[in-house]
């Protein structure tokens, strides 16, 4: 095994060089004949133990942004969103031999440079027959086709079209228990219940998800229905009609800045990959009960045109403002966190209901994308701000919102540019503005510049920005990727923003700083070690001056090191030590995890396991971990304080027809006196096909 | 007067508890013995030696002699905080089984410990070790003994002919489960032959309640079958430093190590290699 690799590096390196060296036709040449009596071969034989080991360097890269993600207190839910776009793709990978670039962009941690270099190459040299193939690709790299390879399948179509209607269909169901948590104000049992059903048929897919947080009734509302249901039908062409949805569908607009109910990752500075603009119509399937269209959307496309239009009447959860008979006067605010487990909060259950509907209009010239988009946002019930909080007089009032926006992006030689200009109600404006250059396959360079007015409203839309609105941010973002040599990566990037106007916890415009490093040795498919650097830094409220607010700088830098180990295709060990300090609070946090994964051979179990200590001198300090969880359930626990998390979780296989998964997690916390308190939870999945 | 005995008996016994805690390991239940390891800073999780059950019970893997060591370690020049240690080492088939005991304290406060420990090869680069452990804890007056059954487990992997790496969980079960005060320590760190006479090693460790600790060391073998070694701590910024030398079938080690306020800790350890 040890030679195969070998020599699968060495093949891998040859393209790279190729790829530099020769002219295109001749590089054509090489790859195909390499590919077909070299490859092809040994690809089924690397494969095969490629992928364990490669899906746990993966969680890497994944963990890093999720755990990025789950600290922006701003926006709790994204995290979650992100991580269930990657268990989405995870069950329905991307077939990239089939594939337009279309459906590439699903891999949506791909830059658009890849997702044009991956078409084009198959377009040309046709079929990939191994994941080593794509680091050979211009614009790829070994890290890069590692990423991909749990979310994309190699594997033509069995049915050989989609046309086929072969019907198939996925049940999964998840029961999450915490046995510690008895809260009697609570309107329903503990009990969290996640279902997911979804069929297909040729190019037919229709499904529901229906969800019950901990707390909160299974059915409310006459009649009566599930805490929260949503459901779809969808239908995907080639030709005139990509895209069909009637019921709940998620959709971004280039940038995002106007319409995006899609993912949003923020801005990641050591992964380049993450900024594009493009549209994105697709089924909703997630569980944020406040983010998402229900209606009817289409995609079209003629020739080099493509237009999407939708409708939209969903109800959403709002805070609403009394008179003394009763009777609703105004919403103070949007409520977004989906959680109805009291009297009080389901009252503000769907409380609202918002019409949106618009359009986007692109056009694909050779070398140049242009679009434009128009939305309209009517709420039922007008919304006011606190007009005795200077924080808020630049936020939305009223029960109208009107978007426009038009958004490019054209390669100019090996630089990407893209951006974004958006007005809402004519008077605020948003402005994105990037571009991405590959002066080398070895070296990725990105800018992104933005800039919104400090009232620009998008209440369904998020662009690339740190706060969770971005009205009033300014901010530049730099980054780079690089292979600074055989199997070493090197990822850096800087974040400066301005903020022009107050914020939570900042009583006087304010700026931040982000910096981060990081750097990968991939020593072998066996091991593998990463460092990490992140440095943050906020002007926050001095809480010890009187009157005015005084002004204090708020800083953090974290360190991370984590080496993984996998000896045999099937088992991994993996060792982490975080260490963080904070200042002006002077408080530092540590941790030492270790995780071990196994699959057994002989019987159809895989196994994790983590152990893992802490130590943080404050909640400031706190360290968050990502860990393996349930499918479409996630788990990225705050850890502070001083004492321990561990869990350990089994998957069992059941033939082709089902999966059970089990977790069981425990957090023990040392008190002041050496007591020490412990939550315990309990998560169950069960995963059906047929 | 009886009184102030039994004030004395309980002052001098935190400051035992006190000492025995911080002043050498953050865990005091996770003893480790011997004085070479004491001349590597006891950084050795990775690195195969007699006294292996008391640091990765993996490593017993590679120690296929049977044989029998002692070990008396004093710290700060205080006799009353020694530490004597005995272990066994059975080789048995593909596995190698260790035998240890170990005593700290005096007749009013002392710990002892026992343990019974196995450590394997799983496959050319693996090996893994257990090891159950008793221990029992005296306390003068009030205050309870402590009477525990645990166990820790550790693996090993050669990373490759000269790159080692280990991992060693020490009682990983939360203590609100068992009723007990032992705490747990989780330790990883890798070693490197950087050539036929030096090794060098690093791990990181924590326990409950405690700081991250990083320890470092080397082993020099500057003569035939003579060593020199050396190591640092960031716990309580310790330095040490040691000697061993191989008679025969006698090895005797010595090491010393410094507390940063509170003086040097030294180590003496007799192994016999019976065959």
């Amino acid at each position: 095994m040890k030679s195969i690799s070998v020599n699968n590096m060495t093949y891998s390196r040859f393209f790279a060089d190729l790829s530099q060296t020769f002219a295109p036709s001749a590089v054509k040449r090489c790859l195909l004949f390499i590919k077909e009596k070299l490859i092809v071969p040994f690809a089924f034989l690397l494969l095969n133990y490629s992928c364990f080991c490669q899906v746990a360097n993966n969680a890497e890269i994944i963990s890093n942004i999720a755990e990025d993600l789950a600290a922006e207190d701003s926006d709790p839910e994204a995290a979650a969103i992100y991580l269930e776009y990657l268990n989405e793709l995870s069950e329905n990978p991307v077939k990239i031999n089939q594939a337009d670039e279309n459906d590439l962009s699903r891999l949506f941690f791909l830059s658009d440079f890849q997702v044009r270099s991956l078409a084009d190459y198959i377009k040309r040299n046709g079929n990939i027959v191994s994941i080593y193939e794509i680091a050979a690709i211009p614009g790829f790299d070994q890290h890069a086709a590692e990423m991909m390879l749990p979310f994309i399948s190699l594997k033509e179509n069995a049915t050989g079209s989609s046309d086929t209607l072969s019907v198939r269909s996925t049940l999964l169901t998840n029961f999450i228990l915490k046995p510690g948590e008895r809260d009697t104000s609570s309107l329903g049992s503990p009990l969290k219940i996640l279902s997911k059903y979804r069929i297909s048929a040729g190019r037919f897919s229709a499904g529901f998800t229906t969800e019950k947080d901990a707390g909160e009734k299974f059915f409310t509302g006459s009649p009566p229905l599930p805490e929260f249901f949503s459901a779809y039908t969808s239908y995907s062409g080639k030709g005139l009609i990509r895209r069909v949805i009637l019921g709940d569908f998620s959709l971004s607009f280039g940038a995002g800045t106007c319409i995006n109910t899609a993912m949003r990752t923020g801005i990641q500075l050591t992964a380049p990959g993450f900024m594009t603009v493009r549209d994105n119509l697709k089924p909703y399937t997630s569980t944020d009960e406040n983010n998402f269209f229900r209606g009817a959307a289409a995609d079209l496309a003629i020739k080099k045109t493509e237009l999407i239009v939708f409708y939209s009447r969903n109800r959403i959860d709002a805070t609403p403002e009394l008179s003394p008979d009763s009777t609703i006067l105004f919403i103070s605010s949007i409520y977004k966190t989906g959680l109805h487990n009291t009297s009080s909060l389901l009252l503000k259950k769907d409380l609202l209901t918002e019409t949106v509907y618009g359009m986007s209009l692109s056009y694909n010239f050779r070398f140049m994308r242009i679009g434009a988009s128009w939305s309209e946002t009517r709420l039922s019930i007008p919304l006011h701000i606190n007009a005795d909080d200077p924080e808020s007089i630049y936020d939305f009032e009223g029960a109208g919102n009107r978007l426009f926006s038009i958004n490019y992006n054209t390669l100019a030689g090996r630089i990407l540019f893209y951006g974004e200009m958006s007005l809402n109600n004519f008077s605020n404006s948003a402005l994105v503005n990037g571009a991405m250059l590959r002066p080398s396959d070895r070296l990725t360079i990105n800018v992104l510049w933005r800039k919104y007015s400090p009232g620009f409203t998008a209440l369904n839309g998020k662009g690339p920005g740190n706060s969770s609105l971005s009205s009033g941010e300014q901010g530049i973002t730099g980054n780079f990727s690089f292979e600074a040599a055989k199997h070493l990566f090197i990822s850096a990037g800087c974040d400066v923003t301005h903020y022009s106007w107050l914020k939570y916890r900042c009583s006087f415009p304010s700026m931040s700083r982000k910096d981060g490093i990081v750097l990968r040795y991939l020593a072998s498919e066996k091991f593998s070690f990463e460092f990490s650097y992140d440095y943050r830094y906020s002007m926050i409220n001095d809480q010890n001056t009187s009157g005015v607010a005084g002004i204090k700088r708020s800083e953090s830098s974290t360190f991370k090191w984590l080496f993984r180990y996998s000896p045999e295709e099937n088992s991994s060990f993996a060792t982490r030590i975080s260490y963080k300090t904070v200042y002006p609070v002077w408080s530092s946090g540590m941790l030492l995890l270790q995780d071990i994964n196994y699959r057994f051979t002989r019987i159809p179990l895989t196994l994790w396991f983590r152990y893992c200590l802490f130590s943080t001198g404050s909640w400031d300090s706190r360290l968050y971990t990502y860990e393996n969880d349930l499918l479409y359930s996630f788990s990225i626990p705050a850890l502070s304080g001083e004492g321990s998390r561990s869990y350990i979780m089994v998957k069992w296989d059941i033939g082709h027809l089902a999966e059970l998964r089990i977790k069981y997690g425990l957090t023990s916390i040392i008190q002041k006196h050496g007591i020490e308190n412990f939550d315990d939870e309990l998560k169950l999945q069960v995963r059906f096909w047929f | 007067m009886k009184h102030l005995f039994s004030l004395h008996k309980i002052i001098v016994s935190l400051l035992f508890v006190f000492l025995s805690s911080s002043a050498i390991r953050s865990n005091p239940f996770t003893i480790r013995a011997g004085a070479g390891e004491r001349g590597t800073g006891l950084a050795c999780i990775m690195r195969s030696g007699f006294w292996s059950s008391f640091s990765n019970q993996s490593l017993l893997a590679n120690n296929r002699s049977f044989s029998a060591g002692v070990n008396y370690e004093n710290r700060f020049g205080i006799p009353e905080l020694g530490t004597c240690t005995a272990a066994v080492i059975y080789p048995a088939g593909k596995s190698s089984i260790g035998i240890i005991y170990s005593h700290f304290g005096y007749p009013e406060f002392r710990r002892n410990m026992g343990g019974i420990s196995c450590g394997m090869s799983l496959s050319g680069n693996i090996s893994a070790g257990v090891q159950v452990d008793y221990f029992s804890e005296n306390l003068p007056g009030e205050y309870d003994n402590i009477r525990v059954l645990t166990f820790e487990a550790g693996a090993v992997f050669d990373l490759s002919e000269k790159v080692t790496a280990a991992i060693h969980l020490f009682n990983p079960v939360p203590n609100s489960i068992r009723r007990s005060t032992v705490p747990s320590t989780l330790t990883a760190g890798a070693g490197i032959d950087l050539s036929k006479t030096l090794f060098a090693g690093a791990e990181a460790e924590m326990s409950t309640k405690e700081k991250l600790v990083i320890r470092t060391g080397f082993e020099y073998e500057a003569a035939n079958k003579f060593w020199i070694r050396g190591g640092f701590s960031t716990e309580n910024s310790s330095f040490s430093f040691g000697l061993g030398y191989l008679m025969k079938s006698l090895k005797i080690d010595l090491g010393f190590s410094t507390h940063d306020r509170l003086g040097v800790t030294s180590s003496v350890s007799l192994i016999y290699i019976i065959r």
